[in-house]
């Protein structure tokens, strides 16, 4: 093991190297660029024998993994906010294909305005592709994600997005623990698929599929993320005696015996275990829950840990125009059907790479502790309400 | 889904893949268009009078196949080492590249290839003569030698009358040595000489030769050039001091010595005047190019002029000469008109027209009249026509009486050594298909290059091109696919320094590296040629193409091609073509 400060992008290329990726296509896009300019390097100084394949446009990129996760290689690319617009057709491509393509997204605006800074629309807003997405707080925590990422994906068939914040992590360096190659080796196996382009064993792949066949494959898909969240516990459980980290699709904070949790994804959590730190401090009953897991959404394990809490403060650093917060809404859809489920009080902040202040966070809390029920279907923090044309 | 064979699993795959290959699903049966390789006509090759497969040679020697590509010249000029240094390479004014960014070397490329392949003493074989039709060629010049060269090759027993006591027509008498070295010139004759041509020097037809002595010659093919010099037609011209150019170029070139003052006023514009005032440089004189009209009117190839131009030669422009002056009975000076540009005359140049009282003297040593040549006709036999001081001929050489064949400077205007060339072996051909009864014309359509006239001896001696005749069509820059070529920086061509210039009479070009000559090959695009880069097969979208060459291209499996055109879209050179299928 190393420790090196490193930036979260160069992170995520040490994590692909690593994985040993055998083909890398990408193109550049602000603030993601530097995770594939470190993998060219390293393509090209031969630290990773992987095919590096520059290419025109994200579509192409994705374009390209899936041919060459056809084939049955380990693939990565990574991209941000427009670029992984532009992917749209072939992230569902890449589902229903059952491809283990895995990708950084660095989370960033989307435009107009142009807007490079963070902001989780653009991975959120990609929720019904059927790719797996893991939130980071952390570059060693992107680092663990992207070869848990490969673990899960070929274990389920599906493809996943190690997601992280745009400057907040993306750009900022933080001591990392970079794992001895053998170490990985033991953890991530190569890759093999059942099925690939074999010419000695010729097939069509990805042929017409009518209505006799097509929901069959589409319900063997959402086995596959039923699969996933259970092959994610385990190998986050595993990672622990390799690495001596361990992740879950959710991290409790401070929670045994808190009456209101807040919840939230990203590197938002940092600064909330702070603010939680302090309200205990001043004795009010609070704790964090950072989801790690977007997709799968881990469902009943929410419903699990928040049997007993009376109220939830969600924040969201997104917006899903004409409802609000997205975490705060698959949170209410997953609690519905509990009979006695917390209130659900949601917050946006932090759109465009404006900064969540200790404040702010602790403004969403002070809001919920003095209501009973939320007072909008979603508050809007730190918003410069004198500049609105009303 | 067929299963071919293969037990169809109960359950569903992971994946969405069929369970057996397709390979039973013949897609052909869905292809309305078909493609197929077809070489085209390259530019370049269309551009040059004798019809060289540049591209083929250009290809050869990227290849490092020198020797082949020297063999594939000699096939339709016999006169690479001299081409390669003055023609005036109209093939590179047709380049593509050209309209892309700079047009391919060639004429440097042909200099390398032909010194290349003399280094490596490498001479056209002596060929079999085995017909018995014997040949007559009247002048041995640059028409006349290719005229006798492709004769010789085709098997004919040929003889060769010069009026001169040395082979080489005007490329003896009236090009410079600092354009074209005299060892050269003598090593590309002997060379055709040795092939078994027969050759009689100092014997004029209509002097000491008579068309009675021709009567046991199947065909005479005349191409006595054009050696007399136009007349300036104002007073003075017989004063002491006074030269013709083609005279000051006769005499300088077999090596009589001439004396010239120090100012030497030449007038004309043409390659002549050029040549005149670059040699009077070279005797530490000072040359003064008087021409009538402007520079752009100039009839010189332009690389000529800027040459002259470069090496200090004055030029007066608009002023046309009313008379020369005498001191002492020496040239002393040239009385001379201002001219202005008027309408444009039949040649489409504007006509210059004098300016009323704008006399005015030049002093001048010496005075070069250069004001073009016209052929010597008094020797024709009275069933030849004549058309503007022209032996008049068909597009093939002949002439109006049955058996004579003209060609070179006595028949045309673009008084060119590659139209000399291209002249003579036309001729060569319209002998061939004469004595062996074959129609020329019918014949033309299947070895014709373009539409100027050139052809292909290679077509016509049915070497094999690779199986494949090349279509008449010519690519041109749009029908490239551009996406697969790059900007190139094209040579810099290897000159004797300015300086050096003046002392001698030292070829001013220089032949090219081998390093330079295959980097310059690199930059063709093969216009309409498949060179088998195989981008046809990796874009293939149904692998219908495999990469095992044929005569031309690739194989195509039509049972799967469904004609979706890719390959032809892909295609860097347009050497596929799409068409209908008939079914």
């Amino acid at each position: 093991m190393t420790r090196r400060v490193i930036m979260g992008n160069h992170a995520v290329s040490y994590g692909v190297m690593l994985a040993r990726a055998q083909v890398i296509a990408a193109y550049p896009i602000t603030p993601q660029t530097q995770v594939v300019e470190f993998l060219s390097e390293m393509c090209a100084d031969g630290r990773l024998a992987a095919k590096f394949i520059k290419v025109e446009s994200e579509h192409s990129a994705l374009a390209c993994c899936i041919g060459a996760a056809t084939a049955g290689c380990r693939t990565f690319t990574a991209t941000s906010a427009q670029g992984l617009a532009l992917m749209h057709e072939l992230l569902h491509w890449a589902t229903a294909a059952r491809l283990p393509i895995v990708m950084a997204n660095v989370n960033r605006a989307l435009a107009p305005g142009w807007n490079i800074w963070c902001d989780q629309t653009d991975s959120l807003a990609q929720r019904d592709t059927g790719w797996m997405q893991f939130y980071c707080d952390s570059n060693q925590e992107i680092l663990d994600s992207v070869l848990l990422a490969y673990r899960v994906a070929e274990k389920s068939l599906l493809p996943a997005m190690v997601v992280y914040d745009a400057f907040y992590l993306s750009h900022t360096s933080e001591p990392v623990d970079i794992p001895e190659q053998e170490e990985v080796d033991a953890f991530l196996p190569p890759f093999q698929p059942p099925y690939f382009l074999d010419t000695d064993n010729p097939r069509t792949f990805y042929p017409l599929l009518g209505p006799e066949y097509y929901m069959e494959f589409r319900y063997q898909m959402e086995q596959a993320m039923e699969k996933a969240l259970k092959a994610f516990n385990e190998a986050g459980t595993e990672l622990k005696t390799i690495f001596g980290r361990e992740y879950h699709p959710i991290e409790y904070y401070r929670c045994e015996d808190a009456e209101l949790i807040l919840l939230t994804a990203g590197s938002a959590a940092s600064t909330a275990r702070v603010v939680i730190d302090q309200m205990r401090v001043k004795g009010y009953p609070v704790g964090l829950m950072k989801i790690r897991l977007f997709r799968p959404f881990p469902g009943q394990e929410l419903r699990e840990a928040l049997r007993s809490v009376a109220k939830i403060t969600v924040l969201d650093r997104n917006l899903s125009p004409g409802i609000g917060g997205i975490f705060a809404q698959e949170l209410k859809a997953v609690l519905v059907n509990s009979p006695k489920h917390p209130a659900v009080f949601s917050f946006i902040a932090g759109l465009g790479g404006r900064d969540i202040t200790p404040q702010i966070i602790q403004q969403a809390l002070e809001i919920t502790l003095a209501n009973d029920r939320p007072v909008a279907h979603s508050v809007w923090l730190g918003l410069q309400e004198e500049m609105i044309n009303k | 889904m067929r299963d071919e064979g293969k037990e169809i699993p109960k359950k569903l795959p992971g994946m969405i893949v069929s369970f057996a290959d397709m390979a039973w699903n013949k897609t052909g049966s869905w292809r309305y268009l078909k493609p197929r390789y077809e070489n085209k006509t390259p530019p370049c090759s269309a551009g040059c009078p004798a019809g060289e497969d540049i591209e083929g040679s250009l290809r050869l020697l990227a290849g490092g196949k020198i020797l082949r590509a020297w063999a594939l010249i000699k096939i339709e000029n016999p006169f690479p080492r001299v081409c390669g240094r003055v023609c005036f390479h109209p093939c590179e004014a047709h380049c593509n590249r050209g309209e892309y960014d700079r047009s391919i070397a060639i004429n440097r490329l042909e200099r390398f290839i032909a010194d290349a392949a003399t280094q490596k003493n490498r001479r056209v074989p002596k060929p079999k003569i085995r017909r018995r039709e014997r040949i007559a060629v009247i002048g041995a010049g640059p028409a006349g030698l290719s005229c006798a060269y492709h004769l010789t090759r085709l098997g004919y027993p040929v003889t060769v009358f010069e009026a001169l006591p040395q082979t080489g027509g005007m490329l003896r008498v009236g090009i410079p040595a600092f354009r074209l070295s005299r060892e050269v010139l003598d090593a590309e004759l002997a060379e055709l000489l040795a092939m078994g041509i027969e050759i009689k020097t100092g014997v004029r037809l209509g002097h000491n030769l008579f068309w009675t002595d021709l009567k046991g010659f199947k065909a005479v093919f005349l191409a006595t050039g054009a050696h007399i010099s136009r007349n300036l037609a104002i007073p003075g011209e017989d004063i002491p001091g006074v030269y013709r150019g083609l005279e000051f170029l006769g005499q300088l070139n077999s090596g009589q010595k001439i004396s010239l003052g120090k100012r030497v006023a030449i007038i004309g514009g043409g390659n002549t005047a050029i040549d005149v005032a670059r040699s009077a440089l070279r005797l530490q004189s000072e040359p003064h190019i008087l021409y009538r009209r402007t520079r752009n009117e100039m009839p010189a190839f332009n690389e000529e002029t800027i040459e002259a131009e470069r090496e200090g030669v004055e030029f007066s422009f608009l002023t046309a000469p009313a008379r020369i002056l005498a001191r002492a009975g020496q040239v002393s000076g040239i009385e001379c008109l201002r001219m202005e540009l008027g309408e444009p005359d039949e040649s489409g140049r504007r006509r210059p027209v004098p300016v009323k009282g704008s006399n005015f003297i030049i002093e001048a040593d010496n005075v070069v009249a250069a004001l073009g040549e016209e052929p010597e006709l008094s020797y024709l036999d009275q069933e030849i026509k004549v058309v503007r001081g022209l032996v008049a001929t068909d597009a093939w050489q002949r002439t109006s009486k049955l058996r004579v064949l003209a060609g070179g400077d006595n028949t045309s205007f673009r008084r060119t050594v590659i139209d000399a060339i291209a002249a003579g072996k036309k001729a060569a051909l319209a002998i061939d298909c004469f004595i062996q009864e074959r129609g020329l014309e019918a014949l033309w359509p299947k070895i014709q290059i373009g539409a100027n006239g050139a052809f292909s001896m290679r077509q016509y001696l049915k070497i094999k091109d690779r199986g494949k005749t090349r279509s008449a069509e010519i690519v041109n820059l749009s029908q490239l696919n551009l996406d697969y070529f790059a900007p190139a920086e094209r040579i810099k061509r290897p000159a004797l320094a300015l300086d050096e210039r003046r002392q001698s009479f030292k070829e001013v070009n220089k032949t090219i590296s081998q390093e330079l000559a295959g980097q310059e090959a690199g930059r063709c695009f093969h216009c309409g040629v498949c060179n088998n880069c195989e981008n046809c097969y990796l874009y293939c979208p149904e692998g219908a193409i495999y990469p095992q060459r044929t005569g031309l291209g690739y194989r195509i499996d039509y049972d799967y091609c469904k004609g979706c055109g890719v390959c032809m879209e892909e295609c860097p050179r347009n050497a596929i073509t799409l068409e209908e299928e008939e079914r």
